[in-house]
């Protein structure tokens, strides 16, 4: 299995784009697909490890090598069924996640890792080239229903596994479309939304229901829920973190998470452009160094900012691995994304402390301090303000991405779910809540996390709702293994 | 006599070796000085027996004679009539006067009931003073007994099958009673011409024992010697030696299964002669003897059906005829109808034997055993062990000689001549037209014609049958695609890591619950690839018949060359009309709602319809599970199998048929391997044709039609099978099928006693009842889980072989490696409390056996009482790793933390550049503590054992135990090769056994070679937990290691067939616990050291080892893991991506690994190891060995598989009066000090200190061994490497040398032997000069004589050697540098050889050259003939000699005339011009390349 000595022959390709120049004049995805040789020479690439790293490190437990070895032997189809095994939607993992695998691949310790998330994206790309893809509706009914609330990865995972298993489903979405975070989060030029589409209509062609503009404990009350056998909570975590300082309520003071979803509906066709939203002609400071502050970076530019400038309050990474974050696990070391490429000025070590606005409450400036970071006494790393390093930055428009704290308490309250010390909803290793016919999953349940460990939640809450309504399950389940977090 | 069974010790594991001989006058002259002649060999042979704890006791010995009659006419008050009309009984009777008398009128009643009359009894007049404290215990009455026919008088043929028929009916009778002195019962000789002395006895005290001997007035014309080497932990009076009609050296391997054969041959008996009687025979073999008496028993009995003593052990023993293409047809025709009646009892074994009529002995097909012998000009015939154990002057030597592979060495007494191998057989064979019969009986499948008839298309959807019979995606993968693409199995490598088959969560298939079995120290294993030509896999089936008739009717059998049969071969037989057989398919299923009882049911009912088709006159039996639906599931085929063949054997109907498989299940060749095993006489494995056909179909197996990826498949498992079979030494088909020669592991006794009767099972487990429940789950996720349709990937992804998430468990896995590997690095002892808390949690989650216990009677103290790390890691080694199978840097790695701690690092068996062998500038030492000798030498010279603390002889390996080694070409760099004495790039392959040790006195030898070889090193024999290794580990003790190392089966390897990671060996607490009490219980502990290895991981690992009795431990995986490795399992690929196990040079560069951190994982173990004695109440390891009684067995851990296992009898503790010691207290006496090197050393002093040349002359006897290796030690030590300046130490000996001449005899020494030499000659020569000659007074011509033994230069690795004469068997084996002129070699001469030059000038054996690899060999034949036969070609050619190679060749013969005044050397170089044209060069093909490579291309010479 695998090439022998194929990670000698060839170098990791990664994914080539189309110029910043061209691809920022729209927000279409931009990369440019490997020819099938290419393709192979990367799954050559793969160790074929006894003890393969990379299939701990997903937290979907992807059977990595086992794909690598097909795409290596050309069989398309069958990587795309060993992929499928595990992963409903790798046309989503494919392109957007920060891929643990790879930082986990041992081919990793010498030389960069098997370019596996590529691999993956075109196995499912390929899947739907060649209409392999195909709605699979269940051979038998069970005659249960499950209510899934949420339409995010978690709970289209969900979705799917049980109506696998033959049960009847139905997703409920509080917005007008499918996806949640999916589509109203990430940016097109990220993940054309037609992606998040192609595949809600196998879903639908399986026979899940779709309701869509319904939130339960709004428009629809928590008693109407009763008629559901089960129900599984994907709702997300997406009450953001708010920086309160000074100022934060001018205008021009956005979160991200208003910002995206704006264009994103714009993009899609679906709304006007907000003007105090948008980032056209202005100086743009994002705070908050993470993927979504990336994603407002590349749509900044996309909307016409006049500059960029990201702000991060910690200290710059190592551009490599460290000894404190050593193989296998999790790096963290500087990242540096598309979006950077696309023109923006990197700020570490600052912290904003307080936003400046003129008399019509208009953001104008931003003013921050630089910091360092030292150790306490309990080995504790602590943040200490720099004297006289006060600094004012002209900023018309800056966007908040500084993670979210938790999910929204109100159908917690209502269900009168019980909260774990992070005011995540509580569930037992089965995923189940303090009242049995409740479950939850992904990011309500684990707190702000990866897509992929939302449809790995998704996944493994199938299994647990299907045990809890059949008595016993022939639902996948990843079993343990997941590496540790260092 | 023996002990009872208890805790892990059964009597049943035994085992024995030993040293005989015979003596006889050819003239018929009878002279009680053939006795004393006799018992001097004992004497000269006393180093090849053994001597119990107590010092006196020998293993046994014996003789045997002619009755001396007139003696005895003399000596009784009754009045005895003439020779051979009475017969004389040698009787064994009970100490107790009343049991004595019991046993005495059973005997006369039974003599009666045959018309014999007593004519008296006659006391044996002993002196019980010599006997030892032991052997007293059992010390028994011993009478002579005189019997007449009672009326009328008879053949002499007829009386003693009377004499023999009364025995067994009295035996029968006696054995039954419950008498509590039973067992003393036995008549060591019966006869009308033979009478045999023997006991418990050391050979020197058998003539003061019985005192008959010393009568000047006994006299013989024959005298048969013997004596025992058991492992034997308890010998008793009746399993001394010689027996009635035989004695042997060596071991039975075939023993298990020749008496399971025996036994269902019972059932058929039938003579008119013996008539009624023959029901109070059986059992022919009696239960609990050893091997040779149970084929003493068999000689017997084929005795009394009208062959005689030679043709029986023609029978018994073939000559390996199947391969062999220029064997006279008449006598292939003998072999061939008789292999019809018996399967062969193959050795190793020589076996003297007599009726008192003929006297002789004969080779099994091996010859793995050495017997020369001597015919004088003065009519005496000396045979034995060795040569030189009777001072013979040479002017009377009119030859020597050794008995040959399958040969016979007969003397007719009555005709008083030598009859001749050819003419004996030649006789034998022409007595019944065997050819004939042969012709019109026997059918060869080959030959049925195809009819077309097509089984029935299954119904059932394939994919569903893969789930039902629990296929993987991995079976399909790793092991079915590569066989049916290779031919031949899969390698992988590192260890096993995953659960025992009764502690896995997954289902399992029956056969996981078996482990095979493997030869180690008492027997060797085989090398079925190199001497293939010993090998059969062909097998007949059919009804057997009557023993007792000699006739055409034994010869109906339908034979089937290679018995996995395709589907097309199985419809033939299924539809066979012939009028000698008739075929009916049983079906195996069960109906799976009817859950346990319906299994039950069905299995009880096949017996019935086997019965009835039988009845019917069905010879063959097919055992189906085809046609399973969702209603019918299959019974496990293994089950199916076993329980026909046993079912029917107890209905006494087992001979009538032969039962084939056609089943789903096997799919390995473990699987295949277990239903031969257990009765099996052919397998169509019809679903891995299924899936073969898909795969090809589907465009996984490419470029291949189904028939040859079918064809492919089934070599590969016949090859496999080949291997399995041979590992326990075991050389053809026939002889292993129904031998069941496995161990059940996790099954209940219960369930084993019922469906594998005579299986050992020992710690229990599940039954019937959770194995229905294995096979519902199977079923239920056949038809009730679609995963497909779940997305899934529809069978299960296995997970055995690589970690997968939803696979088998793993110790090692992602979570344990990366705490390891955290923790190693950072020297953080807390993320080490991660890493050993989830490899103890996992282990205790019913991965190990370890897992299962818990600490108790805990006795708690402060931890700063206990002995601190420092000293612990003493006790800690880092294993066996070649350089080669890893890298320069990880191995130097190893070496410099375990000295850095005290520790021991071991080379492995790759040899060790010498540069390592001092300390470096900064301090640190490269040097591995422990060098180890295994198969291959590889750099084992005088030079490298002296720079070793300890030396290792590695018997076996846990990974793959019963095989060799091997190291791809890829991986033998210039400098690999360097260190090896090899080829760069030339692939090296290391034999399955020593070739120096066959058998326990073998490697005795060894260990006095290597003790000798470096007097203050420890000698460490490496063995592997099987069950009986407690029995071997005594024998080891005995044969005088100072430490034994007990391995588990799951320790790591660099290269190793899939089936042999997981399917041979047993865990270590199995094998420690076992050593442990046997050699406790016989006093053996206390003189040697006892070492654990095998996934041995945390400190929790360590502590219950000790508490089970080791004193010191191994690890390896864990340490490499700690330098780096990530269990890539592509050490055989040379890919490692971490420069651990690989030689590529890029790859090597990516080493990261440092001393620190193996350095802390140490200090880690120790500390965790700390803790728990802390906690134990222990303050030294030392207190805690073997104290079991701190473990016992957590209940809280449980699941439904695992809840019969009782571990009781690894904790059992045996109970003796005496303070036996219960770990190592004494060191062992080697008993060096009557070495001659030592004289030799002391006159020698002008040459060792002075590099002044001397020269010196001494005498020599066969018991003088090793000469040679003292002295090299010593100039080794001074001088190094280089040793003296040429030829300065010039020593000449005169006389017969005993074993290991020369052994390691380094540079500057010349040793002239004059007389001749026993085994093991120039044994690992390190460029000495050794020179064989005749003395000028003898007469006969040594190019006609064998003057040297077998396995002469076996791994030198430099140095020259002349012998004026022939060398046995297996001469020159692994030479990597050596040049030696010889005149004649025996069978299996250069094999494995990797270097060096041999000059033949004359005859060479079968199977040449076989696995040599390089080398050059040039061949003399007179008349420029060279038989093909002769060569074995795999990995040679055959050249003309070149202008270069003349000029070489006539350099070396030249030096042979000059030291050895050689007449035939003489004569070829005067007659230079045309004797050189009767050359042929033999060259190595890979050899050749890589010269040429080299050659061209300068820099791969450099140091990769």
């Amino acid at each position: 299995m695998g090439k022998l000595r194929g990670f000698l022959e060839h170098q990791r390709l990664n994914e080539k784009n189309i110029q910043v120049k061209e691809r920022v004049k729209n927000y279409k995805e931009f990369t440019i697909a490997p020819n099938e040789k290419e393709l192979q020479d990367q799954g050559a690439r793969c160790m074929d490890c006894g003890v393969p790293f990379c299939h701990s490190g997903c937290p979907l437990g992807n059977l990595i090598p086992d794909f690598n070895d097909a795409v290596y032997r050309n069989e398309w189809e069958k990587a795309l069924k060993i992929l499928h095994s595990t992963n409903n939607f790798p046309e989503f993992t494919g392109r957007l996640c920060p891929a643990p695998c790879e930082e986990s691949c041992v081919l990793g310790i010498i030389n960069p890792p098997v370019s596996i998330e590529m691999i993956e994206k075109y196995i499912v790309e390929r899947g739907f080239k060649e209409g392999w893809i195909k709605a699979i509706p269940p051979k038998k009914r069970t005659n249960k229903s499950i209510a899934i609330i949420g339409s995010g990865p978690a709970g289209l995972a969900a979705a799917q596994q049980l109506n696998r298993a033959g049960h009847y489903v139905t997703v409920f979405e509080r917005d007008e479309k499918i996806g949640g975070l999916l589509r109203y989060g990430i940016p097109d030029f990220k993940m054309e939304k037609n992606i998040i589409d192609r595949r809600v209509k196998i879903l639908k062609d399986e026979g899940i229901k779709f309701k869509t503009n319904v939130e339960v404990g709004k428009n629809l009350s928590i008693k109407d829920l009763d008629s559901f056998d089960a129900i599984v909570l994907c709702i997300g975590a997406s009450v953001q973190r708010k920086l309160p300082i000074p100022g934060a309520e001018l205008n021009g003071v956005v979160q991200a998470m208003d910002f995206l979803p704006k264009s994103n509906r714009w993009v899609d066709g679906k709304s006007m452009i907000d003007k105090e939203c948008h980032a056209n002609g202005k100086d743009v400071i994002v705070i908050g160094g993470g993927d979504t502050g990336s994603d407002c970076i590349g749509t900044s530019n996309r909307q016409g900012a006049k500059s960029v400038t990201n702000f991060e309050i910690m200290p710059k990474p190592s551009n490599y691995r460290t000894d404190e974050n050593p193989w296998p696990f999790w790096p963290f070391k500087l990242k540096t994304t598309s979006s950077h490429e696309e023109g923006s000025f990197r700020e570490w070590n600052i912290m904003t402390k307080e936003f400046i606005g003129d008399k019509d409450g208009k953001l104008k400036f931003l003013k921050t301090v630089n910091v360092k970071w030292e150790k306490d006494d309990d080995n504790k790393m602590k943040l200490i303000e720099k004297p006289n390093s006060s600094k004012e930055w002209p900023c018309e428009l800056a966007l908040l991405a500084l993670g979210f704290s938790g999910p929204e308490p109100s159908l917690s309250s209502q269900l009168k779910l019980e909260l774990d010390e992070n005011s995540n909803i509580k569930s037992n290793k089965n995923y189940q809540t303090n009242i049995p016919h409740i479950f939850s999953a992904g990011d309500v349940r684990r707190g702000q996390s990866l897509i992929v460990w939302a449809i790995s939640e998704g996944r493994e809450a199938a299994y647990n709702v299907d045990r809890y309504l059949m008595g016993s399950s022939n639902l996948p389940m990843k079993e343990g293994g997941d590496l540790p977090i260092k | 006599m023996l002990p009872k069974k208890q805790g892990l010790y059964n009597p049943e594991f035994e085992h024995d070796n030993c040293g005989a001989g015979f003596i006889c006058s050819l003239k018929g002259k009878r002279t009680n000085s053939i006795i004393h002649k006799a018992l001097d060999i004992l004497d000269k042979l006393e180093h090849r027996g053994a001597v119990s704890a107590d010092g006196k006791t020998g293993d046994g010995a014996g003789i045997l004679i002619d009755i001396p009659h007139h003696f005895l006419k003399d000596d009784c008050p009754f009045k005895i009539p003439k020779p051979q009309t009475y017969a004389l009984g040698m009787v064994f009777l009970p100490r107790k006067m009343n049991q004595r008398n019991f046993c005495i009128e059973i005997f006369e009643n039974e003599l009666k009931r045959q018309k014999l009359s007593i004519i008296g009894w006659r006391d044996v007049p002993v002196n019980e003073d010599v006997v030892g404290d032991i052997a007293k215990t059992t010390l028994p009455y011993i009478k002579q007994i005189f019997v007449k026919p009672s009326r009328e008088v008879i053949e002499e043929d007829k009386l003693n099958t009377r004499a023999f028929v009364a025995r067994k009916r009295a035996e029968n009778i006696i054995y039954k009673s419950k008498m509590s002195q039973s067992q003393y019962f036995y008549l060591p000789s019966f006869s009308t011409r033979t009478l045999i002395y023997k006991g418990l006895l050391l050979p020197q005290d058998i003539q003061n024992f019985y005192l008959d001997l010393k009568d000047k007035r006994v006299v013989t014309r024959l005298a048969l010697v013997h004596q025992r080497f058991s492992t034997n932990t308890f010998p008793t009076w009746d399993l001394a030696q010689p027996f009635r009609y035989m004695c042997h050296n060596g071991e039975i391997n075939t023993y298990k299964g020749n008496v399971m054969r025996m036994k269902a041959r019972e059932e058929l008996f039938f003579d008119k002669n013996i008539g009624d009687n023959m029901q109070y025979l059986s059992p022919i073999i009696l239960p609990g003897k050893s091997d040779s008496a149970a084929m003493d028993m068999v000689v017997e009995l084929l005795l009394h059906t009208g062959r005689s003593l030679p043709e029986v052990m023609m029978m018994l023993v073939p000559e390996a005829w199947e391969k062999h293409q220029s064997m006279d047809i008449k006598k292939k025709n003998f072999y061939r109808y008789n292999s019809c009646i018996m399967e062969p009892w193959d050795g190793p074994a020589s076996v003297p034997f007599t009726d008192g009529k003929y006297i002789g002995a004969l080779l099994d097909r091996n010859g793995l055993r050495p017997s020369r012998y001597s015919v004088t000009k003065d009519g005496y015939v000396v045979m034995s062990s060795e040569t030189g154990v009777i001072d013979i002057e040479p002017e009377n030597i009119l030859r020597h000689g050794r008995l040959e592979p399958g040969r016979m060495f007969l003397v007719d007494m009555e005709e008083g001549r030598i009859v001749e191998d050819s003419e004996v057989k030649e006789r034998i064979a022409s007595k019944y037209p065997y050819g004939e019969w042969i012709k019109k009986n026997t059918l060869h499948l080959r030959d049925v014609p195809y009819t077309g008839n097509k089984t029935e298309i299954e119904v059932l959807d394939y994919f569903k049958r893969l789930k039902l019979f629990g296929y993987t995606e991995e079976d399909i993968k790793t092991l079915i695609v590569p066989m049916s693409l290779k031919g031949k199995e899969s390698i992988g490598s590192m260890g096993t890591d995953t659960p025992l088959a009764v502690f896995s969560e997954k289902p399992q298939l029956l056969f996981n619950y078996f482990k095979q079995l493997f030869a180690q120290v008492t027997n060797p294993p085989l090398d079925g690839i190199r001497e293939e030509i010993v090998t059969d896999t062909s097998i007949g089936i059919g009804s057997d018949e009557n023993i007792f008739k000699i006739s055409s009717k034994h010869a109906k059998k339908l034979i089937i060359q290679n018995p996995i049969i395709s589907n097309e071969d199985l419809d033939k037989i299924k539809f066979i009309k012939h009028k000698n057989f008739k075929a009916s398919s049983i079906n195996a299923t069960y109906r799976i709602n009817s859950g346990l009882n319906g299994l039950e049911k069905s299995l009880e009912s096949m017996l019935d319809k086997v019965q009835i088709a039988v009845k019917n006159g069905c010879n063959i039996i097919i055992i189906s599970d085809r046609g399973v639906n969702n209603n019918l599931a299959p019974i496990p085929i293994l089950l199916a199998c076993s329980h026909i063949h046993h079912g029917m054997m107890k209905k006494k109907l087992r001979s009538k048929f032969g039962i084939i498989i056609e089943s789903a299940e096997p799919r390995e060749p473990h699987h295949f391997a277990l239903l031969f095993g257990y009765g099996a006489s052919a397998i169509n494995p019809y679903m891995v044709n299924e899936i073969i056909n898909f795969q090809v179909k589907s465009g996984s197996i490419k470029n291949l039609s189904s028939e040859n990826a079918i064809s492919n498949f089934n070599k590969a498992i016949a090859k496999g099978l080949v291997k399995i079979m041979n590992k326990i030494g075991i050389s053809t088909l026939h002889s292993y099928r129904g031998a069941q020669i496995f161990e059940a592991l996790g099954l209940s006794k219960k369930f084993v006693d019922k469906y594998f009767s005579k299986t050992t099972t020992r710690i229990e487990g599940i039954g019937l009842k959770e194995i229905e429940l294995e096979i519902l789950h199977r079923h239920e996720f056949t038809f009730n889980n679609n995963i497909e349709e779940f997305g899934g990937i529809g069978l299960e992804i296995g997970g055995s072989y690589r970690w997968r998430r939803n696979g088998e468990a793993h110790m090692m896995n992602p979570s344990t490696i990366s705490k390891l590997q955290q923790a190693t690095k950072n020297r953080n002892f807390k993320t080490y409390e991660e890493y050993s808390r989830l490899v103890n949690d996992q282990s205790k989650q019913l991965m190990t056996i370890r897992g299962m216990f818990e600490f108790t009677e805990l006795d708690p103290i402060p931890i700063d009482e206990v002995e601190p790390w420092t000293e612990i890691v003493k006790r800690f080694k880092t294993g066996a790793m070649s350089l080669g199978s890893i890298s320069k840097e990880a191995h130097e790695n190893l070496a410099i933390a375990m000295n850095r701690i005290g520790g021991k690092s071991n080379s492995g068996e790759g040899g060790e550049d010498i540069e390592r062998f001092s300390i470096d500038d900064n301090g640190d030492w490269r040097n591995s503590a422990i060098k180890q000798v295994a198969s291959g030498r590889f750099g084992v010279s005088s030079h490298y054992l002296t720079n070793a603390k300890e030396i290792q002889i590695k018997m076996a390996q846990g990974a793959k135990p019963g095989e060799g080694g091997q190291l791809p070409g890829p991986k033998v760099n210039p400098y690999i090769a360097s260190v090896r004495n090899s080829t760069p790039f030339v692939g090296l392959i290391s034999p399955p056994p020593h070739h120096d040790i066959y058998s326990i006195e073998d490697l005795a030898q060894l260990i006095f070679d290597l003790k000798n070889a470096n007097r203050e090193a420890r000698i460490n024999v490496k063995l592997v937990s099987e069950v009986g290794v407690g029995t071997i580990a005594a024998g080891v003790a005995k044969a005088k290691a100072d430490v034994i190392l007990i391995s588990g089966y799951d320790g790591g390897t660099g290269a190793s067939p899939l089936t042999s990671l997981k399917h041979a060996g047993l865990p270590w607490e199995l094998g420690i616990a076992e050593a442990q009490q046997t050699l406790v219980m016989n006093d053996l502990r206390g003189r040697v050291v006892i070492e654990c290895d095998g996934q041995m991981k945390t400190g929790r690992d360590v502590a219950i080892a000790a508490l089970l009795g080791a004193e010191e431990f191994g690890f390896s995986t864990a340490p490499l893991i700690a330098s780096g490795c990530i269990m890539m399992r592509a050490c055989h690929l040379n890919t490692c991506p971490v420069g651990i196990a690989t030689q590529d040079p890029e790859l090597r560069k990516n080493f990261k690994g440092k001393p620190e951190n193996i350095i802390n994982f140490m200090y880690f173990v120790a500390e965790e190891l700390r803790v728990i004695m802390a906690s134990l109440g222990f303050k030294t390891v030392d207190e805690m060995i073997g104290q079991s009684q701190k473990l016992n067995m957590n209940n809280a851990v449980s699941h439904f598989k695992s809840e019969g296992i009782d571990l009781s009898s690894i904790l059992y503790k045996p109970k003796s009066d005496k303070n036996f010691a219960v770990r190592n207290v004494i060191k062992q006496d080697h008993k060096l000090e009557n070495v001659i090197d030592f004289d030799i050393i002391s006159r020698a002093g002008k040459a060792l200190v002075d590099l002044k040349s001397i020269k010196l002359e001494f005498n020599i006897k066969n018991t003088d061994r090793s000469v040679g290796a003292i002295l090299s030690n010593e100039i080794s030590k001074r001088h190094g490497k280089n040793g003296l300046p040429v030829d300065s130490l010039h020593l000449v000996f005169n006389g017969s040398a005993g074993q290991s001449f020369g052994c390691f005899a380094t540079r500057g020494l010349k040793m002239e032997l004059i007389g001749n030499s026993n085994d093991y000659f120039g044994k690992g020569l390190s460029g000495a000069k050794l020179i064989v000659r005749v003395p000028k007074r003898a007469t006969f011509k040594p190019e006609k004589n064998i003057i040297i033994g077998n396995v002469a230069l076996y791994g030198a690795t430099a140095g020259e050697a002349y012998i004026n004469g022939i060398a046995g068997e297996r001469f020159c084996v692994r030479n990597s540098g050596a040049v030696a002129v010889v005149e004649g070699v025996g069978d299996h001469g250069c094999e494995y050889m990797t270097g060096g030059e041999v000059v033949i000038l004359g005859k060479i054996g079968r199977n040449f050259a076989a696995g040599m690899s390089g080398g050059i060999a040039y061949i003399y034949s007179e008349n420029s003939i060279f038989e093909n036969d002769n060569f074995n070609m795999e990995m040679i050619g055959l050249e003309d000699l070149k202008s270069n190679d003349l000029i070489r060749l006539n350099k070396l013969i030249q030096n042979h005339v000059l030291y050895t005044k050689s007449s035939i050397g003489k004569k070829i170089i005067s007659n230079w011009n045309k004797s050189k044209k009767h050359f042929i060069k033999v060259m190595p093909t890979d050899y050749k390349a890589a010269l040429e490579l080299l050659a061209n291309n300068k820099e791969l010479n450099k140091n990769g």
